[in-house]
Protein backbone atom coordinates (compact mmCIF):
# COMPACT_ATOMS: atom_id res chain seq x y z
CA UNK A 1 0.00 0.00 0.00
CA UNK A 2 1.10 3.66 -1.20
CA UNK A 3 2.47 5.81 1.99
CA UNK A 4 0.40 8.73 2.94
CA UNK A 5 2.83 11.63 4.47
CA UNK A 6 1.76 15.01 5.53
CA UNK A 7 4.28 17.55 5.91
CA UNK A 8 3.83 19.96 8.98
CA UNK A 9 2.65 23.22 8.87
CA UNK A 10 2.48 25.93 11.91
CA UNK A 11 -1.20 24.67 12.97
CA UNK A 12 -0.84 20.90 11.92
CA UNK A 13 1.24 17.61 12.23
CA UNK A 14 3.35 15.82 10.28
CA UNK A 15 2.11 12.54 9.75
CA UNK A 16 3.41 9.50 8.52
CA UNK A 17 1.84 6.48 7.41
CA UNK A 18 4.45 4.31 5.39
CA UNK A 19 4.33 0.60 5.22
CA UNK A 20 7.26 -0.13 3.28
CA UNK A 21 9.53 1.17 6.02
CA UNK A 22 7.00 0.45 8.76
CA UNK A 23 6.92 4.19 9.87
CA UNK A 24 3.51 4.99 11.42
CA UNK A 25 3.36 8.22 13.37
CA UNK A 26 1.69 11.78 14.01
CA UNK A 27 4.20 14.49 15.36
CA UNK A 28 4.44 18.36 16.14
CA UNK A 29 0.90 20.30 16.60
CA UNK A 30 -2.06 19.74 15.93
CA UNK A 31 -4.77 23.14 15.93
CA UNK A 32 -6.46 23.07 12.85
CA UNK A 33 -9.68 24.95 12.48
CA UNK A 34 -11.46 21.90 11.05
CA UNK A 35 -9.59 18.74 12.16
CA UNK A 36 -12.83 17.16 10.77
CA UNK A 37 -11.07 17.85 7.15
CA UNK A 38 -7.63 17.55 8.20
CA UNK A 39 -7.82 14.33 9.18
CA UNK A 40 -10.03 13.08 7.04
CA UNK A 41 -7.40 11.54 4.86
CA UNK A 42 -6.02 9.79 7.45
CA UNK A 43 -8.85 7.76 7.75
CA UNK A 44 -9.52 6.91 4.72
CA UNK A 45 -6.22 5.47 4.27
CA UNK A 46 -6.50 3.56 7.61
CA UNK A 47 -9.61 2.53 6.08
CA UNK A 48 -7.81 0.89 3.26
CA UNK A 49 -5.14 -0.40 5.42
CA UNK A 50 -7.27 -2.39 7.35
CA UNK A 51 -8.57 -4.54 4.68
CA UNK A 52 -4.71 -6.36 4.21
CA UNK A 53 -2.97 -4.43 7.10
CA UNK A 54 0.72 -5.65 8.04
CA UNK A 55 1.78 -8.00 10.95
CA UNK A 56 3.62 -5.81 12.81
CA UNK A 57 2.65 -2.14 13.56
CA UNK A 58 4.32 0.46 15.98
CA UNK A 59 2.21 3.63 15.82
CA UNK A 60 3.82 6.55 17.50
CA UNK A 61 2.48 9.85 18.88
CA UNK A 62 5.03 12.48 19.42
CA UNK A 63 2.60 15.77 19.90
CA UNK A 64 3.80 18.83 21.49
CA UNK A 65 0.37 20.22 21.47
CA UNK A 66 -3.31 19.48 20.32
CA UNK A 67 -6.54 21.57 20.26
CA UNK A 68 -9.71 20.17 22.00
CA UNK A 69 -10.77 19.90 18.40
CA UNK A 70 -7.95 17.39 17.62
CA UNK A 71 -8.40 15.42 20.98
CA UNK A 72 -11.48 13.84 19.24
CA UNK A 73 -9.58 12.80 16.28
CA UNK A 74 -6.63 11.28 17.94
CA UNK A 75 -9.19 9.66 20.19
CA UNK A 76 -10.61 7.82 16.88
CA UNK A 77 -7.37 7.09 15.15
CA UNK A 78 -6.75 5.44 18.48
CA UNK A 79 -10.06 3.58 18.41
CA UNK A 80 -9.05 2.17 14.88
CA UNK A 81 -5.73 1.16 16.18
CA UNK A 82 -7.48 -0.97 18.85
CA UNK A 83 -9.90 -2.46 15.74
CA UNK A 84 -7.02 -3.11 13.81
CA UNK A 85 -5.47 -4.87 16.77
CA UNK A 86 -7.88 -7.91 16.52
CA UNK A 87 -6.10 -8.34 13.03
CA UNK A 88 -2.32 -7.42 13.75
CA UNK A 89 -0.03 -7.04 16.62
CA UNK A 90 -0.46 -3.29 17.66
CA UNK A 91 1.58 -1.63 19.73
CA UNK A 92 1.27 2.20 20.26
CA UNK A 93 4.25 4.70 21.67
CA UNK A 94 3.07 7.79 23.25
CA UNK A 95 6.19 9.72 23.42
CA UNK A 96 6.16 13.30 25.49
CA UNK A 97 8.87 15.43 26.57
CA UNK A 98 10.09 15.52 29.88
CA UNK A 99 8.21 17.83 32.01
CA UNK A 100 5.65 18.32 29.47
CA UNK A 101 2.65 16.78 32.16
CA UNK A 102 0.35 17.98 29.71
CA UNK A 103 1.15 15.33 27.26
CA UNK A 104 1.64 13.00 29.49
CA UNK A 105 -1.83 13.29 31.54
CA UNK A 106 -3.38 12.95 27.34
CA UNK A 107 -1.71 9.76 27.19
CA UNK A 108 -2.47 8.31 30.44
CA UNK A 109 -6.06 9.20 29.69
CA UNK A 110 -6.00 7.59 26.08
CA UNK A 111 -4.22 4.70 27.41
CA UNK A 112 -6.95 3.79 30.05
CA UNK A 113 -9.46 4.29 27.39
CA UNK A 114 -8.09 1.37 24.96
CA UNK A 115 -7.49 -2.39 25.11
CA UNK A 116 -4.42 -2.59 23.06
CA UNK A 117 -1.06 -2.22 23.85
CA UNK A 118 0.21 1.18 24.62
CA UNK A 119 3.40 2.67 25.98
CA UNK A 120 4.18 6.12 27.83
CA UNK A 121 7.84 7.11 26.57
CA UNK A 122 9.69 10.14 28.13
CA UNK A 123 11.60 11.46 25.68
CA UNK B 1 -28.91 47.54 26.64
CA UNK B 2 -30.17 45.17 29.86
CA UNK B 3 -28.17 42.51 30.91
CA UNK B 4 -29.58 39.20 30.57
CA UNK B 5 -28.19 36.80 32.99
CA UNK B 6 -25.65 37.12 36.13
CA UNK B 7 -22.46 35.87 36.60
CA UNK B 8 -21.25 32.18 38.36
CA UNK B 9 -20.46 33.04 41.85
CA UNK B 10 -20.84 35.61 44.06
CA UNK B 11 -17.50 38.05 43.91
CA UNK B 12 -18.18 41.33 41.89
CA UNK B 13 -16.47 40.45 38.21
CA UNK B 14 -16.01 44.69 37.22
CA UNK B 15 -13.73 43.51 34.25
CA UNK B 16 -16.48 41.31 32.69
CA UNK B 17 -18.14 44.82 31.84
CA UNK B 18 -15.13 46.16 31.54
CA UNK B 19 -14.85 43.90 28.30
CA UNK B 20 -17.74 44.95 26.79
CA UNK B 21 -16.88 48.49 27.58
CA UNK B 22 -13.69 48.40 26.29
CA UNK B 23 -15.83 46.37 22.83
CA UNK B 24 -17.46 49.43 22.87
CA UNK B 25 -15.00 52.19 22.96
CA UNK B 26 -12.90 50.14 20.31
CA UNK B 27 -16.23 49.79 18.41
CA UNK B 28 -16.65 53.98 18.45
CA UNK B 29 -13.42 55.22 17.17
CA UNK B 30 -13.37 51.64 15.14
CA UNK B 31 -9.77 50.71 16.70
CA UNK B 32 -8.22 47.60 15.50
CA UNK B 33 -5.77 46.67 18.06
CA UNK B 34 -3.72 48.01 21.07
CA UNK B 35 -0.41 45.98 21.95
CA UNK B 36 1.54 47.34 25.10
CA UNK B 37 4.66 46.61 26.36
CA UNK B 38 8.10 45.77 25.55
CA UNK B 39 8.86 45.58 21.61
CA UNK B 40 10.81 42.89 20.41
CA UNK B 41 11.65 41.72 16.88
CA UNK B 42 9.47 38.68 17.06
CA UNK B 43 6.33 40.51 18.62
CA UNK B 44 7.18 43.45 15.75
CA UNK B 45 7.21 40.91 12.93
CA UNK B 46 3.69 39.08 14.27
CA UNK B 47 2.34 42.14 14.97
CA UNK B 48 3.20 42.71 10.69
CA UNK B 49 1.58 39.61 10.18
CA UNK B 50 -1.23 39.90 11.79
CA UNK B 51 -2.13 43.31 10.22
CA UNK B 52 -1.56 41.81 6.98
CA UNK B 53 -3.76 39.06 7.84
CA UNK B 54 -6.36 41.39 8.69
CA UNK B 55 -5.53 43.75 5.56
CA UNK B 56 -6.55 40.60 3.29
CA UNK B 57 -10.17 39.65 5.55
CA UNK B 58 -10.54 43.48 4.63
CA UNK B 59 -9.82 43.15 0.43
CA UNK B 60 -8.03 46.37 0.73
CA UNK B 61 -6.39 46.65 -2.74
CA UNK B 62 -2.14 45.97 -3.33
CA UNK B 63 -1.88 49.83 -3.11
CA UNK B 64 -3.57 50.68 -0.15
CA UNK B 65 -1.82 47.53 1.45
CA UNK B 66 1.65 48.62 0.97
CA UNK B 67 1.53 51.90 2.48
CA UNK B 68 -0.18 50.95 5.10
CA UNK B 69 2.89 48.19 6.01
CA UNK B 70 5.46 50.53 4.88
CA UNK B 71 4.54 53.27 7.67
CA UNK B 72 3.81 50.61 9.83
CA UNK B 73 7.11 48.97 9.87
CA UNK B 74 8.46 52.68 10.15
CA UNK B 75 6.56 53.32 13.24
CA UNK B 76 7.10 49.78 15.22
CA UNK B 77 10.49 50.12 14.15
CA UNK B 78 10.34 53.73 15.70
CA UNK B 79 9.78 52.29 19.10
CA UNK B 80 11.91 49.68 19.23
CA UNK B 81 15.08 51.98 18.69
CA UNK B 82 13.65 54.28 21.24
CA UNK B 83 12.28 52.42 24.15
CA UNK B 84 14.96 51.85 26.77
CA UNK B 85 14.81 50.93 30.11
CA UNK B 86 14.05 53.35 32.93
CA UNK B 87 14.99 51.51 35.64
CA UNK B 88 13.20 52.30 39.04
CA UNK B 89 12.30 56.14 38.10
CA UNK B 90 9.28 55.22 36.75
CA UNK B 91 6.71 52.35 37.52
CA UNK B 92 7.34 48.87 35.33
CA UNK B 93 2.82 49.57 34.15
CA UNK B 94 3.90 52.96 33.38
CA UNK B 95 7.30 51.73 31.22
CA UNK B 96 5.60 50.42 28.09
CA UNK B 97 5.03 51.65 24.71
CA UNK B 98 1.86 51.38 22.56
CA UNK B 99 0.66 50.33 19.36
CA UNK B 100 -2.64 51.34 18.01
CA UNK B 101 -4.31 50.60 15.10
CA UNK B 102 -7.79 51.71 13.92
CA UNK B 103 -9.56 52.30 10.13
CA UNK B 104 -12.15 54.93 9.47
CA UNK B 105 -14.11 55.09 6.32
CA UNK B 106 -11.25 55.93 3.99
CA UNK B 107 -8.42 56.10 5.95
CA UNK B 108 -5.89 53.93 8.19
CA UNK B 109 -4.56 55.70 11.65
CA UNK B 110 -1.49 54.08 13.44
CA UNK B 111 -0.75 55.58 16.89
CA UNK B 112 2.50 55.21 18.63
CA UNK B 113 3.52 56.41 22.30
CA UNK B 114 6.58 55.95 24.22
CA UNK B 115 8.09 57.05 27.18
CA UNK B 116 11.11 59.57 26.43
CA UNK B 117 12.85 62.12 28.80
CA UNK B 118 11.54 65.59 29.00
CA UNK B 119 15.02 66.73 27.37
CA UNK B 120 14.21 65.21 24.48
CA UNK B 121 11.16 67.06 23.91
CA UNK B 122 12.47 70.05 22.26
CA UNK B 123 14.59 68.25 19.73
CA UNK B 124 11.66 65.78 18.75
CA UNK B 125 9.50 69.03 18.33
CA UNK B 126 11.05 71.15 15.99
CA UNK B 127 12.03 67.84 14.00
CA UNK B 128 8.26 67.38 13.87
CA UNK B 129 7.42 71.30 13.66
CA UNK B 130 10.59 71.24 10.59
CA UNK B 131 8.75 67.88 9.11
CA UNK B 132 5.30 69.19 9.09
CA UNK B 133 6.66 72.52 7.61
CA UNK B 134 7.39 70.72 3.93
CA UNK B 135 5.46 69.83 1.04
CA UNK B 136 5.69 66.69 -0.74
CA UNK B 137 8.80 67.99 -2.87
CA UNK B 138 10.67 69.68 0.10
CA UNK B 139 11.03 66.57 2.05
CA UNK B 140 12.07 64.78 -0.44
CA UNK B 141 15.15 67.16 -1.22
CA UNK B 142 15.23 67.11 2.83
CA UNK B 143 15.38 63.44 3.28
CA UNK B 144 18.19 63.36 0.38
CA UNK B 145 20.05 66.08 2.49
CA UNK B 146 19.59 63.96 5.61
CA UNK B 147 21.22 61.11 3.94
CA UNK B 148 24.56 62.50 2.24
CA UNK B 149 24.98 64.33 5.46
CA UNK B 150 25.19 61.12 7.36
CA UNK B 151 24.32 62.71 10.52
CA UNK B 152 23.07 59.53 12.44
CA UNK B 153 22.22 59.64 15.84
CA UNK B 154 23.00 57.22 18.25
CA UNK B 155 20.40 55.42 18.28
CA UNK B 156 20.60 54.61 14.39
CA UNK B 157 18.24 57.88 13.57
CA UNK B 158 18.80 61.06 12.37
CA UNK B 159 14.29 61.76 12.13
CA UNK B 160 14.83 59.73 8.88
CA UNK B 161 12.06 57.32 10.16
CA UNK B 162 9.94 60.45 11.20
CA UNK B 163 10.47 61.30 7.60
CA UNK B 164 9.54 58.53 5.98
CA UNK B 165 6.42 58.34 8.04
CA UNK B 166 5.76 61.51 6.83
CA UNK B 167 6.35 61.14 3.03
CA UNK B 168 4.23 57.50 2.69
CA UNK B 169 1.12 58.65 4.70
CA UNK B 170 0.78 62.01 2.52
CA UNK B 171 -0.25 63.75 5.54
CA UNK B 172 0.71 65.74 8.39
CA UNK B 173 2.48 63.84 11.24
CA UNK B 174 0.31 64.75 14.82
CA UNK B 175 1.72 64.38 18.29
CA UNK B 176 1.29 64.94 21.62
CA UNK B 177 3.45 64.88 24.56
CA UNK B 178 1.70 63.69 28.25
CA UNK B 179 3.79 64.59 31.47
CA UNK B 180 4.59 61.00 33.63
CA UNK B 181 6.69 62.57 36.21
CA UNK B 182 9.54 65.08 36.65
CA UNK B 183 11.62 63.23 34.50
CA UNK B 184 9.63 60.72 31.79
CA UNK B 185 6.68 61.99 29.33
CA UNK B 186 4.94 59.81 26.86
CA UNK B 187 5.54 60.60 23.36
CA UNK B 188 2.30 60.10 21.34
CA UNK B 189 3.11 59.66 17.37
CA UNK B 190 -0.03 59.91 15.09
CA UNK B 191 -0.26 59.02 11.17
CA UNK B 192 -2.75 59.07 9.40
CA UNK B 193 -2.68 56.96 5.94
CA UNK B 194 -5.45 57.95 3.21
CA UNK B 195 -6.45 55.39 1.27
CA UNK B 196 -6.82 57.58 -1.87
CA UNK B 197 -3.70 59.67 -2.36
CA UNK B 198 -6.16 63.11 -2.83
CA UNK B 199 -8.33 62.69 -0.20
CA UNK B 200 -7.83 64.24 3.00
CA UNK B 201 -8.38 62.02 6.00
CA UNK B 202 -10.74 63.14 9.01
CA UNK B 203 -8.33 64.41 11.85
CA UNK B 204 -8.33 62.25 15.01
CA UNK B 205 -8.23 63.17 18.23
CA UNK B 206 -5.28 61.96 20.01
CA UNK B 207 -7.59 62.20 23.53
CA UNK B 208 -9.54 58.60 23.27
CA UNK B 209 -6.33 57.16 22.80
CA UNK B 210 -4.47 58.90 25.80
CA UNK B 211 -7.47 57.72 27.80
CA UNK B 212 -7.00 53.70 26.58
CA UNK B 213 -3.54 54.24 27.38
CA UNK B 214 -4.19 54.92 30.65
CA UNK B 215 -6.48 52.47 31.54
CA UNK B 216 -4.76 49.37 29.27
CA UNK B 217 -2.14 50.15 31.93
CA UNK B 218 -4.01 50.75 35.03
CA UNK B 219 -5.49 46.94 34.16
CA UNK B 220 -2.14 45.94 32.79
CA UNK B 221 -3.60 44.59 29.52
CA UNK B 222 -1.16 43.10 27.17
CA UNK B 223 -3.11 43.28 24.40
CA UNK B 224 -6.28 44.24 22.77
CA UNK B 225 -6.95 42.98 19.44
CA UNK B 226 -10.89 44.10 17.92
CA UNK B 227 -11.35 42.65 14.62
CA UNK B 228 -12.01 39.66 12.78
CA UNK B 229 -11.05 36.82 13.96
CA UNK B 230 -9.91 33.71 11.80
CA UNK B 231 -7.52 30.51 12.16
CA UNK B 232 -4.61 33.37 10.40
CA UNK B 233 -5.85 35.97 12.74
CA UNK B 234 -5.73 33.75 15.69
CA UNK B 235 -1.54 31.90 14.68
CA UNK B 236 -0.73 35.73 14.57
CA UNK B 237 -1.67 36.76 17.76
CA UNK B 238 -0.51 33.17 19.70
CA UNK B 239 2.94 34.09 18.43
CA UNK B 240 3.02 37.64 19.65
CA UNK B 241 1.79 35.74 22.91
CA UNK B 242 4.08 33.48 23.12
CA UNK B 243 6.69 36.65 23.07
CA UNK B 244 5.09 38.49 25.84
CA UNK B 245 4.49 36.16 28.40
CA UNK B 246 7.56 35.71 30.69
CA UNK B 247 7.05 32.90 32.53
CA UNK B 248 7.98 29.28 32.37
CA UNK B 249 7.07 26.89 29.88
CA UNK B 250 4.25 25.52 31.63
CA UNK B 251 2.70 28.67 32.19
CA UNK B 252 3.10 29.23 28.56
CA UNK B 253 1.94 26.13 27.50
CA UNK B 254 -1.57 26.97 29.71
CA UNK B 255 -1.98 30.40 28.20
CA UNK B 256 -1.43 29.18 25.28
CA UNK B 257 -3.80 26.11 24.94
CA UNK B 258 -6.34 28.47 26.65
CA UNK B 259 -6.08 31.21 24.07
CA UNK B 260 -6.71 28.67 21.17
CA UNK B 261 -10.08 26.77 22.81
CA UNK B 262 -11.09 30.48 23.10
CA UNK B 263 -10.40 32.22 19.71
CA UNK B 264 -11.18 28.81 17.69
CA UNK B 265 -14.71 29.14 19.58
CA UNK B 266 -15.40 32.74 18.13
CA UNK B 267 -13.97 31.20 14.55
CA UNK B 268 -16.72 28.83 14.98
CA UNK B 269 -19.65 29.78 16.51
CA UNK B 270 -19.56 33.75 16.63
CA UNK B 271 -22.15 35.47 14.10
CA UNK B 272 -21.46 38.83 12.47
CA UNK B 273 -23.23 41.73 13.60
CA UNK B 274 -25.16 42.46 10.39
CA UNK B 275 -26.03 39.41 8.10
CA UNK B 276 -24.33 40.96 5.02
CA UNK B 277 -21.14 41.55 6.42
CA UNK B 278 -18.38 40.18 3.86
CA UNK B 279 -15.28 40.09 6.02
CA UNK B 280 -13.76 36.27 6.23
CA UNK B 281 -14.47 35.34 9.97
CA UNK B 282 -15.87 36.66 12.69
CA UNK B 283 -15.84 39.49 14.25
CA UNK B 284 -14.73 39.79 18.46
CA UNK B 285 -12.58 41.31 21.19
CA UNK B 286 -9.56 39.14 22.72
CA UNK B 287 -7.58 40.91 25.53
CA UNK B 288 -4.87 39.80 28.25
CA UNK B 289 -4.59 40.79 31.03
CA UNK B 290 -1.26 40.13 33.23
CA UNK B 291 -1.96 41.70 37.24
CA UNK B 292 -1.66 40.47 40.58
CA UNK B 293 0.31 37.67 39.32
CA UNK B 294 -2.46 35.78 37.31
CA UNK B 295 -3.25 36.28 33.60
CA UNK B 296 -6.69 37.16 33.06
CA UNK B 297 -8.01 35.99 29.44
CA UNK B 298 -11.10 37.99 27.83
CA UNK B 299 -13.08 37.15 24.94
CA UNK B 300 -16.02 38.86 23.81
CA UNK B 301 -18.57 38.39 20.65
CA UNK B 302 -21.71 38.22 18.99
CA UNK B 303 -24.04 35.22 19.33
CA UNK B 304 -27.54 34.41 18.38
CA UNK B 305 -29.77 35.68 21.06
CA UNK B 306 -31.57 32.48 20.38
CA UNK B 307 -29.25 30.19 22.01
CA UNK B 308 -27.94 32.47 25.35
CA UNK B 309 -29.90 30.35 27.88
CA UNK B 310 -28.72 27.13 26.07
CA UNK B 311 -24.80 28.28 26.37
CA UNK B 312 -25.51 29.34 30.02
CA UNK B 313 -26.63 26.07 30.90
CA UNK B 314 -23.84 24.30 29.56
CA UNK B 315 -21.09 27.12 31.43
CA UNK B 316 -23.05 26.57 34.70
CA UNK B 317 -23.02 23.07 34.09
CA UNK B 318 -19.47 22.77 33.48
CA UNK B 319 -18.49 25.53 36.65
CA UNK B 320 -20.51 23.32 39.06
CA UNK B 321 -17.96 19.83 38.01
CA UNK B 322 -15.12 19.45 40.25
CA UNK B 323 -11.98 17.08 40.29
CA UNK B 324 -12.95 13.82 38.26
CA UNK B 325 -16.27 14.77 37.63
CA UNK B 326 -14.61 17.08 35.33
CA UNK B 327 -12.13 14.60 33.78
CA UNK B 328 -15.09 11.88 33.36
CA UNK B 329 -17.71 14.60 31.62
CA UNK B 330 -14.33 15.14 29.71
CA UNK B 331 -14.02 11.49 28.46
CA UNK B 332 -17.19 10.97 27.97
CA UNK B 333 -17.29 14.51 25.28
CA UNK B 334 -14.21 13.04 23.93
CA UNK B 335 -15.54 9.76 22.76
CA UNK B 336 -18.76 11.57 21.41
CA UNK B 337 -18.19 11.72 17.22
CA UNK B 338 -21.48 13.04 16.72
CA UNK B 339 -21.80 16.20 14.55
CA UNK B 340 -22.40 18.67 17.70
CA UNK B 341 -26.01 20.06 18.01
CA UNK B 342 -26.29 18.13 21.50
CA UNK B 343 -27.20 20.19 24.92
CA UNK B 344 -24.21 19.43 26.78
CA UNK B 345 -20.92 21.35 26.60
CA UNK B 346 -18.41 21.08 24.35
CA UNK B 347 -15.14 19.83 24.77
CA UNK B 348 -13.65 22.78 24.43
CA UNK B 349 -15.54 24.58 27.56
CA UNK B 350 -14.52 21.58 29.48
CA UNK B 351 -10.85 22.04 28.41
CA UNK B 352 -10.97 25.74 29.17
CA UNK B 353 -12.44 24.78 32.77
CA UNK B 354 -9.58 22.24 33.52
CA UNK B 355 -6.81 23.84 32.10
CA UNK B 356 -7.20 27.15 34.27
CA UNK B 357 -7.95 25.20 37.64
CA UNK B 358 -10.93 28.14 37.76
CA UNK B 359 -14.37 28.84 37.34
CA UNK B 360 -15.48 30.13 33.81
CA UNK B 361 -16.74 33.97 34.01
CA UNK B 362 -19.08 35.13 32.01
CA UNK B 363 -21.84 37.57 30.94
CA UNK B 364 -24.65 38.41 28.33
CA UNK B 365 -25.45 41.61 26.74
CA UNK B 366 -28.98 41.20 24.62
CA UNK B 367 -28.50 43.99 22.03
CA UNK B 368 -31.67 43.15 20.43
CA UNK B 369 -33.79 39.74 19.60
CA UNK B 370 -31.55 38.36 17.59
CA UNK B 371 -28.36 39.35 18.60
CA UNK B 372 -26.39 39.27 22.18
CA UNK B 373 -23.03 40.33 22.91
CA UNK B 374 -21.01 37.47 24.64
CA UNK B 375 -18.64 37.81 27.19
CA UNK B 376 -15.85 35.13 28.78
CA UNK B 377 -13.42 35.72 31.14
CA UNK B 378 -10.65 32.90 31.85
CA UNK B 379 -8.02 33.37 35.16
CA UNK B 380 -4.75 31.65 35.76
Amino acid sequence: MDALIIEKTTDTPRIVLDPLNNLYEITDRSLPEDANGFYAPVFQWLTSFLDKPENKIQFSFCLEYFNTASAKQIAKVLLFLEKLSQKSEVKILWKYKKDDTDMQAAGIRYSKLLNVKFELLEV
Amino acid sequence: MAKVSHLAGNEQHSNLDFGFKLFQGMQKDNLGYIYRGMFTQTITDSIISLAETNLETTGESPKVKKRVFSILVECLQNITRHQTEHGDEIKDTDNSGIFVIQKQENSYYITTGNVVQHTAIPKLSSQLEKINSFDPDELKEYYKKILEDGTLSDKGGAGLGLIEMARKSGNKLSYEFAKINDVYSYFYLHAAISKEVDSTPVVIDLENIKNLHQIVNEEEILLVFNGVLNQDSLLSLLSIIEGQIAHDVDMRKRVYSLIVEMLQNIVKHAIKYKENETTIGNPGIFFISSKNDYYTLSTGNYIETIIVDELKSKLDHVNSLVGDELDLFYTKRLLNFEIDNSKEAGLGIIDLRMKSGNKLEYNFYKIDDKVSFFTLQIKI
